[in-house]
């Protein structure tokens, strides 16, 4: 395991650059997520690391090392495809062992020991000599995962390998990936356009934006502070209410657009023109007359467990996640409350 | 199959294909009738049954050198057209060279131009050049026109192939040389098997061309039976096309047995 | 070595071996075909564009080239329909019925032929027993001849063309025409046959050219009193050895071939747009 530098990274497609000045500091053994919407360069980023995309200016150093213009067999890493990328003629194991036979690690027996092991740590060791087109969608990203990890990387680059798997095998795998960085350590980088992916799986967030870093930190930091809109929107299904934020006596107040008004905590700085995010779950549905704010039910969606509301108020529409109990219908009048603390204030971009 | 249809037609339709069938294998039959006749002249139905006109074929000197040379050069063209195609149809694939379509199409090009009129420049240029043809000339010409086949086969092959596989050998620490010939070669593998095929085929059977480049002493076995059958044809003739559609069908079992006809068939 | 440095190393073989030894003989054909003694003369082709002896074989090899097309075409669409809709192993068989006579030598086919058609041959004696010709019919040395054999040659390839194309075509846009009142046939008619226009045109281009520039089968089956301009380019060539000549003969087929090439793809063209 290694750590990893990027320095200033800027990268340009023919005329057209997609990052632009890119920095990130990845610690030894940290499993660091590139989290961002498709085309906002996160990949690239990733490829980039790999050495399969050049960058027009910066700089790449693993373990210290600046490895910038090295191609990919030259750089101590190993990497899982969307596509799993299995070479069809060879077999499981054959494909497994291929990296070790590449970067020459370890003798026949001791390259046999290492495929054992890595296939039993991703529980297909009784599919070793079966060939790629015999296995189900699951188990090649299984064995896609045991040829990443047999040669023991200084880094660990997933590009995305989860998308093409259903929901429930999705779960089983990021449980696994878990176990499985517990137990090796690897310095990982892992690509995902998933919120919640990310949250449950990386030590931190790297939350990328057309080509630049949105924000960096803790899963729970990001996650309870988003620094922006973008990151506020990206990370849970955010309400944004538009407002305009003054001061009495020391007070913030907050006026929407629709003319209501609501007291913030005394530690917002925030004045003038600004943006209030309230997650779905944070919101609770009370009384017109009890709660912080007044709206109008326009719908419900029945979920089974819950169910969610879409509610006009400040001028605007939320979603609101709630119990199955009371249940409320289109143009019922319902009081919305939030507590303080669970309230984003966010300047006007 | 589309069921509505009325009885009249499915008949209409199954008698349809069982007199195209018999029309596109009557020749063929015939030719295997005649080759067993035990009479002297050509005629079909055979008269009687003998394998003397085989007899006659293999100790024959002509029909055996004519026989050995189509070989040779079937051999050698297969080599060369499997290796040089693939090698191009991998780089065209990869677009890793500028004007990676217009090459696709270049090395197609043979295929557009009849072989007549590639057959006259090349027996003009070579004679302008070198003098008499050899097989050398024959082992060129053949490779040219075979090429194409190898192109396209492998291409297709490479077309259908995951793009993420040697990238993903690169990051697995493979050098440039272990990419080509552990990853991409072995992709191509059921391209370059029909292309070779049909390199060794086509150039087995090749007349036209072979017409041409000919020279006292040097003939193939097409052009031998070409030979006889303007002049004084006897069924040995009839002997020698069956063994020929005979390696023609072991081919085919083959193929089939390597690749599976039905992917062969759709290339 | 780069990237590029080794796709070049690949290609450079066969790039070499066209340029040298494809491109660089059509080149010196075309040269031949305008030279005299004195330099540069069109003095080949006056000379067979001038002798209406040359300009009935012209004439010949493009009518017959055209009745072969269109027989063809007529035999391969149903065919190739047919291949598409039955199931996978009869439409195995079906391929191999015809693939296997691409696979064999033309002189073998044609040899098939000339036991067929000739005097004696199976054709003539089944029409002679019906009592539809007379005693000394024979279909060898006609035309006639020449078209049965070209079209049993060059069917294949017209099936194939359009079979490639027909299995693409959705079956269901035909049960949609079923459903609003099409019969099967009108429903072939409107739906399958205009998708279906580019293979039957690539195959038509395809069977074209080699009809036009074949000498194989139209000299064994034809005889030599009625020649095509393949027939008469290889007797320049090998009987009066007269090459210029037959250079220029070659320059006035493929120029030929392109004539009718390029309204055809025209058609294509159009019809994709129609």
């Amino acid at each position: 395991m290694a750590d990893v530098r990027l320095t200033d990274i800027r990268k340009s497609f023919g005329q057209t650059e997609v990052l632009h000045g890119v920095s990130v500091d990845i610690h030894s053994g940290e499993f660091i997520s590139l989290l961002g919407a498709s085309g906002c360069g996160k990949t690239t980023l990733l490829r980039i690391v790999a050495g399969l995309e050049g960058v027009t200016s910066g700089k790449v150093e693993i373990d210290g090392r600046d490895v910038t213009g090295l191609p990919p067999e030259k750089r101590d890493i190993a990497m899982m495809f969307q596509s799993y990328a299995l070479l069809p003629h060879l077999s499981v194991a054959e494909n497994v062992r291929f990296p070790l036979r590449m970067r020459r690690i370890g003798s026949r027996e001791e390259q046999a020991e290492k495929v054992r092991d890595a296939l039993e740590t991703v529980q297909l060791g009784h599919m070793a000599e079966r060939k790629p087109s015999q296995l189900s969608g699951g188990q090649q990203q299984r064995v896609a995962l045991a040829r990443a990890i047999v040669s023991r990387p200084k880094v660990l680059l997933l590009d995305e390998p989860l998308s093409n798997l259903d929901a429930r095998l999705r779960e089983d795998m990021q449980v696994e990936l878990m176990q499985i960085h517990k137990r090796l350590g690897l310095t990982t980088i892992f690509v995902t356009h998933d919120q919640e992916e990310a949250l449950s799986l990386s030590d931190r967030i790297v939350l990328v934006n057309a080509g630049e870093i949105e924000q960096e930190g803790a899963p729970e930091d990001i996650y309870a502070r988003p620094a922006t809109g973008f990151a506020s929107n990206f990370l849970g299904a955010a309400n944004l209410l538009p407002a305009e934020v003054d001061q009495a006596d020391d007070i913030p107040i907050a006026r929407l657009a629709d003319g209501q008004r609501l007291e913030l905590s005394t530690d917002v700085a925030v004045r003038g023109p600004a943006v209030i995010a309230l997650r779905q779950e944070d919101i609770t549905l009370v009384a017109e007359s009890e709660g912080m704010l007044a709206g109008e039910v326009l719908a419900r969606i029945y979920l089974g467990a819950r169910n969610r509301y879409v509610i006009r108020v400040g001028g605007t529409e939320i979603r609101v996640l709630s119990g199955t109990e009371p249940v409320y219908e289109g143009g019922d009048k319902v009081g919305i409350s939030v507590a303080p603390e669970r309230m984003r204030v966010l300047a006007e971009q | 199959m589309v069921r509505s249809i009325s009885p009249l037609t499915r008949a209409a339709t199954i008698v349809f294909v069982l007199l195209t069938g018999i029309f596109l294998l009557a020749p063929l039959i015939v030719v295997v009738g005649v080759s067993v006749s035990e009479s002297q002249f050509i005629a079909f139905p055979p008269a009687g049954f003998s394998l003397r006109w085989y007899g006659e074929v293999l100790g024959s000197d002509a029909y055996l050198s004519a026989g050995f040379l189509s070989l040779q050069v079937a051999l050698l063209v297969t080599v060369t057209a499997t290796v040089i195609g693939g090698a191009a149809a991998i780089a065209i694939h990869r677009r890793g060279i500028p004007f990676a379509d217009l090459l696709g199409t270049f090395f197609l090009s043979p295929l557009v131009l009849p072989t007549i009129i590639y057959a006259i420049g090349m027996l003009v240029l070579w004679s302008t050049l070198f003098g008499a043809v050899s097989m050398l000339t024959l082992w060129i010409g053949h490779t040219v026109v075979t090429l194409p086949y190898v192109v396209r086969t492998t291409l297709a092959v490479l077309s259908e192939s995951d793009p993420f596989l040697e990238e993903a050998a690169q990051t697995m620490g493979a050098g440039r040389l272990q990419r080509l010939w552990l990853v991409v070669v072995p992709q191509c593998r059921p391209g370059l098997i029909a292309g070779a095929f049909f390199a060794f085929n086509i150039s087995f059977d090749e007349a036209v061309l072979s017409l041409f480049l000919r020279k006292p002493g040097m003939t193939t076995l097409p052009v031998q039976i070409y030979g006889q059958l303007e002049f004084s044809p006897d069924p040995s003739v009839a002997a020698v096309s069956t063994i020929m559609i005979g390696i023609t069908i072991f081919l085919i079992l083959v193929i089939d047995r390597l690749l599976g006809v039905q992917k062969f068939a759709s290339s | 070595m780069s990237d590029r440095a080794e796709n070049t190393l690949l290609v450079l073989p066969g790039l070499l071996l066209l340029a040298l030894a494809f491109f660089v003989p059509i080149a010196q054909m075309l040269m031949l075909s305008i030279s005299g003694e004195n330099g540069p003369t069109l003095e080949h082709f006056a000379r067979f564009l001038g002798d209406p002896y040359y300009l009935n074989v012209l004439w010949r090899t493009v009518r017959l080239s055209l009745i072969i097309t269109i027989i063809c075409a007529a035999l391969g669409f149903p065919l190739a329909y047919i291949m598409a809709h039955v199931g996978p192993r009869t439409r195995l068989w079906l391929i191999v019925m015809v693939i296997l006579p691409l696979m064999t030598s033309v002189v073998i086919r044609t040899f098939g032929w000339m036991v067929l058609l000739s005097r004696s041959g199976l054709l003539p004696e089944m029409l002679r027993s019906m009592g539809l010709v007379g005693r000394s019919y024979a279909i060898m040395q006609t035309e006639l001849a020449i078209v049965i054999g070209m079209v049993q040659v060059l069917l294949p390839f017209m099936t194939l063309s359009i079979l490639g194309v027909v299995t693409r075509i959705d079956t269901r846009l035909e049960e949609a025409a079923r459903t609003m009142g099409c019969t099967f046939f009108a429903a072939v008619r409107t739906v399958v046959l205009p998708l279906a226009i580019p293979g039957i045109v690539a195959g038509s281009l395809l069977v074209f050219t080699l009809s036009a520039s074949s000498f194989i089968t139209p000299n064994l089956l034809g005889g030599s009193r009625i020649q095509v301009l393949a027939a008469s380019i290889y007797r320049s060539v090998t009987q009066t050895l007269d090459w210029p000549f037959a250079a220029a003969q070659a320059v006035i087929l493929f120029v030929g071939v392109l004539l009718i090439l390029v309204p055809y793809a025209r058609l294509a063209r159009g019809g994709r747009n129609g």
